[in-house]
């Protein structure tokens, strides 16, 4: 018998019930591992720390969940702000760009007939930009999904989606 | 007919495999601190609650109060101010912790 993330959570915030909550990490954990890892420039490492601070934020909150938004639009709304506040303290690491200081990054001469590949190319975006199509256009979210996460608005969301995707476009030659 | 799909959208949804778990699960739970029982909270406070209420019977004079004179009270007079000021004192923690212990938590 398979339960619902809800009736997961319900069993977590009733009995503190460890394997209901084990089994709402291993379904998740893909997407928030593999968004996190772009996030972090391939930085697996950085990226599975992340993660795991997501998952014990997610057992210390769960009871402010309110299910207004689906579960993962919560998950990865946690998981943005751990990488924004490990951003502060870890500029080293992380682009400083998360915290809207970028600049652009100059783009590569696709004359010279380079052709990155798709995660040299997400690198070369601006945090936000990354962000935004990582969500919507590899995770499936809305665009109202997305603002709620980056706590963007949405036609900010979707200015960064068309930037994004042009620069993509232009990177990859496509 | 269906319009063709944007290629970034292709290349993302193509690169979009799935993660393995690789103990990941696992080493969350190991780090799960333990859950703070929501009733332990309002237990422990209704029940220094009922024992601060038990003790203030004990302590303070309630059977022979002096008359809550305003008279009095304006001339300071220190046997009606500070009893009538302890037991407000008391009644008000007692009214406090209880209203603490019954407010569901946020």
């Amino acid at each position: 018998m398979s339960f619902t993330d809800t009736d997961l959570i319900a069993r977590v915030l009733l009995s503190g019930d460890q394997n209901a909550f084990a089994e709402l990490v291993r379904r998740h954990q893909s997407p928030v591992r593999a968004f996190l890892t772009r996030m972090t420039r391939g930085d697996a490492h950085l990226a599975d720390d992340l993660a795991q601070e997501t998952f014990l934020k997610v057992w210390q909150k769960l009871h402010t969940y309110r299910g207004s938004a689906k579960f993962s639009t919560w998950l990865f709304g946690i998981a943005f702000n751990e990488l924004r506040s490990a951003a502060r303290k870890r500029s080293e690491l992380l682009s400083a760009d998360l915290e809207e200081t970028a600049k652009e990054k100059p783009a590569i001469d696709t004359n010279q007939g380079l052709r990155l590949d798709l995660a040299a190319a997400l690198e070369r975006l601006q945090a936000n930009e990354r962000a935004a199509i990582l969500l919507c256009c590899q995770n499936g979210l809305s665009h109202e999904e997305a603002a709620q996460i980056l706590d963007s608005p949405v036609g900010t969301v979707k200015t960064h989606i068309l930037r994004g995707k042009e620069k993509l476009k232009r990177l990859l030659s496509l | 007919m269906n319009t063709p799909e944007d290629p970034i959208d292709a290349l993302l949804r193509g690169e979009n495999v799935y993660h393995s778990d690789n103990g990941f699960t696992a080493r969350v739970v190991r780090q799960l601190p333990r859950r703070r029982r929501n009733w332990l909270r309002p237990a422990v406070m209704l029940a220094a609650v009922i024992i601060g209420a038990a003790l203030a019977w004990w302590w303070l004079p309630l059977k022979n109060m002096p008359a809550l004179d305003f008279s009095k009270l304006q001339s300071l007079d220190s046997n009606v101010l500070s009893t009538w000021l302890a037991v407000l004192v008391v009644m008000g923690s007692l009214a406090w912790g209880t209203i603490t212990a019954l407010r569901r938590e946020e």
